[in-house]
């Protein structure tokens, strides 16, 4: 055996798989969206198995809260005030140098998502939102990539594989997305690790069937399991496809894509926080901010963001301009507040 | 016998905490209809203007009602209904 294969070999003596599958895996492009609960467990899975191209990207930074869940991440990340990304790369490069990691600092919305999945053989959803969600099946469905879907809360997750043009799309099987508070957030209603851990891996396990060529095992159901209550349940969803009048994979109205949905600056679902995205053309300068900042509140940085911390909100921002202000959901009160402190 | 609905955890409360109602019906709507006597408040989780909220999938066993007959979708005794909300965590 080709000794760059051997670490595959368990891997490679399974029938699916196979030496053919492996170096279809060594070869292939992924693109994940979010590097959280779901994300970590995908991107370990993805990177140990070979896949040989993996961008990853996440708007966010380690909190100790996270830890619970998310496996790639530890203290010293925290510490360290790491970004999701960034974290995650580092450990990925330990666990396997022959694949390429790229890690992405940025909030995936319209005018960016097409560079980021452009080169995809397979989008994985491991985000928190169905604001990028709908914004991913978007993309997707115009540009014929198949994705992955994957959600938690509580003890229950559901997963479900979308192949544009044989399969329902997300919009086919959820026409819209629950309003804040409505059906709960990781936030609100907790999580458990185990459901995050069997969603993801069933993802990786649709990637690997999706990328090794195996399109007659993909799941063309949507699954839903609660890990306490011992449900499993396989809905069967392929008779929709076609059947509703979806707007997105029927009409190829991509009301994300197009812009017709979605906001610069978002309430953070039961966290207290909201981000705004004021995207600008030149990196910011910590330094020069941390100087005019520290005599106003508390700042830190390093050269992936900054922490600021003033009148009881905490501000972390990103070298984009991007800024997630902890302390209010109050998206008007958060303009305010970036227009007095980072400014415009 | 009888019709069983899984509420799923946030709409519980609405349901004195039980996980699992059952009713009686010959419809998906009559044993929705159902639930709401016997929980009032469940009603307007579900629907809005009479139609079940968008983020809501209601399943007959394992299939999706809106392939079937939608609310008019006949039930008999022994089967599972489950309303299920989009789950948007990760």
């Amino acid at each position: 055996m080709d000794s760059a294969l051997e670490r595959y070999s368990r891997q490679m003596r399974f029938y699916g798989i196979g030496e053919a599958g492996q170096r279809k895996l060594i070869e292939s492009h992924v693109t994940l969206c979010g590097c959280g609960a779901l994300g970590t467990v995908l991107a370990n899975v993805l990177v140990r198995a070979g896949v040989g191209h993996l961008r990853l990207v996440d708007r966010d930074f380690i909190e100790t809260n996270n830890l619970q869940r998310q496996v790639l991440f530890d203290e010293h990340d925290v510490a360290e005030n790491l970004p999701k990304a960034e974290a995650a790369a580092r450990k990925l490069a330990a666990i396997n140098s022959s694949v390429h990691v790229e890690p992405i600092v940025t909030d995936i919305d319209r005018t960016n998502i097409v560079e980021l999945v452009k080169d995809a053989d397979v989008i994985l959803d491991g985000t928190d939102n169905f604001e990028v969600r709908y914004l991913i099946n978007d993309v997707a469905v115009k540009l014929g990539k198949p994705w992955v879907y994957g959600g938690c809360i509580g003890s229950h997750g559901q997963t479900m594989t979308i192949v544009p043009g044989e399969t329902p799309c997300l919009r086919c099987v959820f026409e819209a997305a629950p309003a804040p508070g409505e059906a709960g957030t990781c936030e609100t209603a907790g999580v458990l690790s185990p459901i995050v851990n069997i969603v993801a891996s069933y993802q990786a396990a649709e990637a690997f069937k999706i990328l090794v060529g195996a399109k007659q095992q993909i799941n063309r159901e949507l699954i839903y399991i609660d890990v306490w209550e011992n449900i499993l349940k396989r809905i069967k969803i392929a008779p929709l496809f076609g059947k509703v009048d979806c707007p997105c994979c029927r009409h190829k109205r991509f009301d994300w894509l197009d812009g017709e949905h979605g906001t610069q600056t978002t309430s953070l679902c039961g966290r207290n926080a909201v981000q705004v995205s004021h995207r600008r053309a030149e990196r910011l300068d910590f330094e020069a901010m941390a100087r005019h900042l520290q005599t106003l509140g508390d700042v830190q940085y390093n050269r992936f963001l900054l922490k600021f911390d003033v009148d009881g909100f905490n501000f972390t921002v990103f070298p984009d301009g991007r800024a997630i202000i902890k302390g209010t959901n109050d998206v008007e009160k958060a303009r305010t507040l970036y227009a007095k402190y980072i400014g415009y | 016998m009888a019709i069983r609905i899984h509420i799923p955890t946030p709409m519980r409360q609405h349901t004195d905490g039980n996980a699992v109602v059952e009713v009686s019906g010959e419809t998906i709507q009559a044993a929705l209809d159902a639930l709401g006597e016997k929980y009032p408040a469940i009603t307007q989780r579900v629907f809005d203007n009479g139609q079940v909220r968008r983020f809501i999938n209601i399943y007959l066993n394992d299939e999706d009602i809106r392939y079937l007959d939608n609310l008019e979708t006949a039930v008999k005794d022994g089967d599972e209904v489950s309303i299920i909300p989009a789950v948007a965590g990760g």
